[in-house]
């Protein structure tokens, strides 16, 4: 038997505790969704089935602290200067603020000791990055080519109609910001959605409703 | 030309000509030195090239793409061709794209005449554009100082962006978003406000995308007359086009001089202009009140010098040229003897420019204090230039006045003298008493040299037309010299630095045409600017 049919299950939302991150597993995908997956993994297709990563978020968190601060230590400390360090200090202070406001982009300026505008000028440039609020959960429809062709638009549109949202709002609630996305590298399954860390795929608009649903009891 | 290889060259071929030039010359850069200019945005000579704006492609032979000139050197043996059918359908194919957001506003924009946009779409451009769809609006955005950004105007060359983190080391600036949504800007609210050399990033932006408040629709760029001249503002002596309408200094932009300011200046030499406009000028000879012909005013003056019995006293300023005080300092010596002192505005602390050390704003205020200091002019007065002359104000001797206005003084100045000569260019109280006031003209309106803080000798030349009779101050002064010493006047600027050149051991040998237009270290061959 090989090495990797020990492994009980593989997913690609989860790299496994690689030492640099302090989250569990429990952390990033939930309480309920630990052990309950099928052993036998299964293709990233069938993610959609799944709970997914509901990180804390608070816009007020202090900046780099405690573990965190451990975290851009170590972090830093692969690299030869802190310029390098800047997109994996942006992605910490967007996990737990939950976007990146011109005041943490200051901050991680100052910790880097790099100009705010330069720090602007990356986090602008990575669509990963939330530059405005968004809500508890992130959905980013694909609707590049492969999924273009095969209705992403109507997706899109179906996600807007149930949130009752516009285009990068959050809906009354708090829970959802739906956005368009370029291509996810999920296109032999579209159409492709992305909801926080997790991959959602072959999702046609009458799907909509009901992940909604499920999202929201996630959220509670 | 291959005759002068050596193994530190090559030689390569372009369009048909054979080019020798140091390895490591890239191919925009040789083409440059044999004079064919190859489009080009993001590469700036000052700055680092990024090869992004695909503008400089060029044709390479045996190669399978085009290659950025702007970054790719020259290697033995190239065969390159910047006119290929290729290299202009590829230069056509990227304009067009230039042009797709652009918002052809050049009836309004302060670049109009001097765009790279506009002289390559006039050049190699598509005659109509293709674009239906609707332009991409940014507006416009007041990024403080002087500068005004105009999104829409820009081509995303980057060299703004870069000047601010590469020359000016103070990165403020950054491309916000990407793609089609790029746009410049700096950390929100934050602008340029207080960076000290952020108006070059004006002088540098191929478009009118970055523009000057101080200049907005005050003249078109055809209309502008450009000399070379040297920055009066400090003793660093920046090299500097003076850009001029209808004899009224619009602005100033730097010039080209690697040894002293590189392709820079700072905003305060370039906003420190206006007074060249000034309009209460000394316009006729006056000789006791009375309006005289420059004859009759020199021969009385010459008369009225021989016979004062007194001592001689002087003052001029650290804005006169080398001729003018070497020429002061040579009347002075024949009428006996006498000290000239100097005033000169100065401040604390220098502000360099970090990405290019040579260059710094100076303490001294005033282009000409090492000449002063190598004349041996004594030093008076305080950090404004105010104060110092109490002596001189009541000297009953000869009391001559060059250049500086003494402004700080009442009408009393020089009531004791015996005799009274002041040489300015403006109207002041202080002339009152004067016996003799001759106009002078300014730097603007003359030529000579400044020393700068290097010792370097750099000319200047005449970009505005003086009012009525004003000469230069080394007519004057030289006509004078030659009358009591028996010798020929000099009757221009480089017949007067000769003159002082003979007997100024710190400009020994050398003459105007080694200065050229970079000027010289006096005592060093001529500089020359390569790059
Ligand atoms: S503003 Fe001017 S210099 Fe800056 S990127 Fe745009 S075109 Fe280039
Ligand atoms: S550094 Fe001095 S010489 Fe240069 S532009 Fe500024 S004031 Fe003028
Ligand atoms: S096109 Fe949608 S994932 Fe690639
Ligand atoms: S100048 Fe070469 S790519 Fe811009």
């Amino acid at each position: 038997m090989s090495e990797a049919r020990k492994i009980p299950f593989r997913n690609p939302g989860w790299a496994g505790n690689t030492g640099e991150f302090d989250l569990t597993e429990a952390q990033v995908r939930g309480d309920e969704y630990v052990g309950k997956r099928p052993p036998e993994g299964g293709h990233a297709s069938g993610a959609s089935t799944y709970p997914y990563m509901l990180a804390e978020r608070d816009p007020e968190a202090p900046i780099f602290d405690g573990p965190f601060k451990e975290r851009l230590e170590k972090i830093r400390s692969r690299y030869p200067d802190a310029r390098s360090a800047l997109l994996p200090a942006l992605g910490m202070a967007q996990e737990l603020r939950g976007y990146l406001s011109p005041e943490t982009m200051e901050q991680v300026a100052g910790l880097l000791d790099l100009s705010p505008a330069y720090v602007r000028g990356v986090a602008t440039f990575y669509t990963m990055y939330n530059k405005r609020p968004v809500g508890r959960f992130l959905i980013q429809v694909c609707t590049n080519i492969s999924c273009g062709i095969c209705g992403g638009d109507d997706v899109l549109q179906a996600f807007l109609n149930n949130t009752e949202t516009e285009l990068g709002e959050t809906s009354e609630d708090g829970n959802f910001t739906v956005i368009e996305a370029e291509c996810l590298a999920g296109c032999g399954f579209p159409t492709t959605v992305q909801i926080n860390s997790r991959y959602y795929e072959n999702v046609m608009p009458k799907d909509v409703p009901e992940i909604l649903e499920r999202l929201k009891a996630q959220g509670e | 030309m291959s005759d002068q290889q050596t193994p530190n060259t090559v030689t390569f071929t372009l369009d048909g000509q054979e080019v020798t030039v140091p390895k490591g010359t890239t191919i925009l850069r040789a083409a440059e030195s044999i004079g064919i200019k190859i489009p080009h945005y993001c590469f700036h000579p000052g700055l680092s090239s990024p090869a992004m704006c695909r503008l400089c492609l060029v044709e390479v032979e045996g190669w399978p793409r085009m290659a950025p000139s702007c970054k790719e050197t020259a290697q033995d043996g190239m065969v390159v061709f910047t006119n290929s059918e290729l290299a202009q359908k590829q230069r056509t194919g990227v304009l067009e794209f230039y042009l797709v957001n652009h918002p052809l506003d050049c009836p309004i924009c302060d670049q109009s005449g001097e765009c790279d946009l506009q002289d390559y779409v006039f050049e190699e451009g598509r005659e109509h554009g293709r674009g239906r769809e609707p332009k991409r609006v940014l507006g416009r955005d007041d990024f403080g100082g002087d500068v005004l950004f105009n999104g829409d105007r820009c081509v995303m060359c980057t060299r703004c962006v870069r000047f601010m983190r590469e020359v000016a080391e103070d990165e403020r600036l950054c491309v916000v978003e990407r793609g089609n949504r790029a746009v410049i800007d700096t950390f929100f609210e934050e602008g340029l406000e207080g960076s000290p050399y952020a108006g070059n990033i004006i002088d540098i932006c191929p478009v009118g995308a970055l523009i000057s408040k101080d200049f907005l629709h005050k003249a078109r760029a055809w209309d502008l007359d450009r000399t070379p001249s040297v920055c009066p503002s400090c003793s660093q002596g920046c090299n500097i086009t003076l850009q001029v309408r209808d004899d009224l200094v619009q602005r100033l932009k730097p010039r080209e001089n690697l040894e002293v300011n590189g392709w820079w200046m700072c905003d305060f030499g370039r906003h420190n202009y206006e007074w060249m406009n000034r309009t209460d000028r000394t316009e006729v000879p006056m000789v006791r009140g009375q309006e005289v012909g420059w004859a009759d005013a020199l021969g009385d003056l010459l008369q009225a010098l021989k016979d004062a019995k007194e001592s001689v006293k002087a003052v001029t300023w650290a804005h006169a040229p080398n001729e003018e005080m070497g020429l002061l300092s040579g009347l002075l010596a024949e009428l006996g003897g006498g000290e000239v002192v100097y005033r000169s505005p100065r401040t604390e602390g220098e502000v360099p420019l970090p990405g290019f050390p040579l260059l710094a704003r100076r303490e001294d205020l005033a282009p000409n204090v090492n000449g002063a200091e190598i004349f041996g002019f004594r030093r008076v007065g305080d950090n404004n230039s105010q104060g110092g002359l109490d002596e001189l104000a009541g000297h009953d001797g000869v009391l001559i006045v060059v250049g500086d206005p003494i402004e700080d003084y009442g009408e009393d100045f020089g009531s004791k003298a015996e005799l009274y000569v002041y040489l300015g260019s403006y109207q002041s109280k202080t002339a009152s008493n004067a016996h003799f006031v001759l106009p002078i003209t300014t730097f603007a309106e003359q030529e000579g040299t400044y020393t700068n803080v290097q010792g370097r000798v750099q000319r200047f030349w005449p970009g505005v037309r003086s009012p009525a009779s004003a000469r230069p101050g080394w007519l004057i002064l030289g006509a004078l010299v030659a009358e009591l010493t028996g010798t020929e006047a000099p009757v221009s600027a480089d017949q007067a630095f000769a003159k002082i050149a003979e007997k100024t051991s710190e400009f020994g040998g050398i003459t105007y045409r080694d200065l050229g237009p970079r000027g010289a270290v006096a005592g060093k061959p001529a500089g020359v600017s390569g790059d």
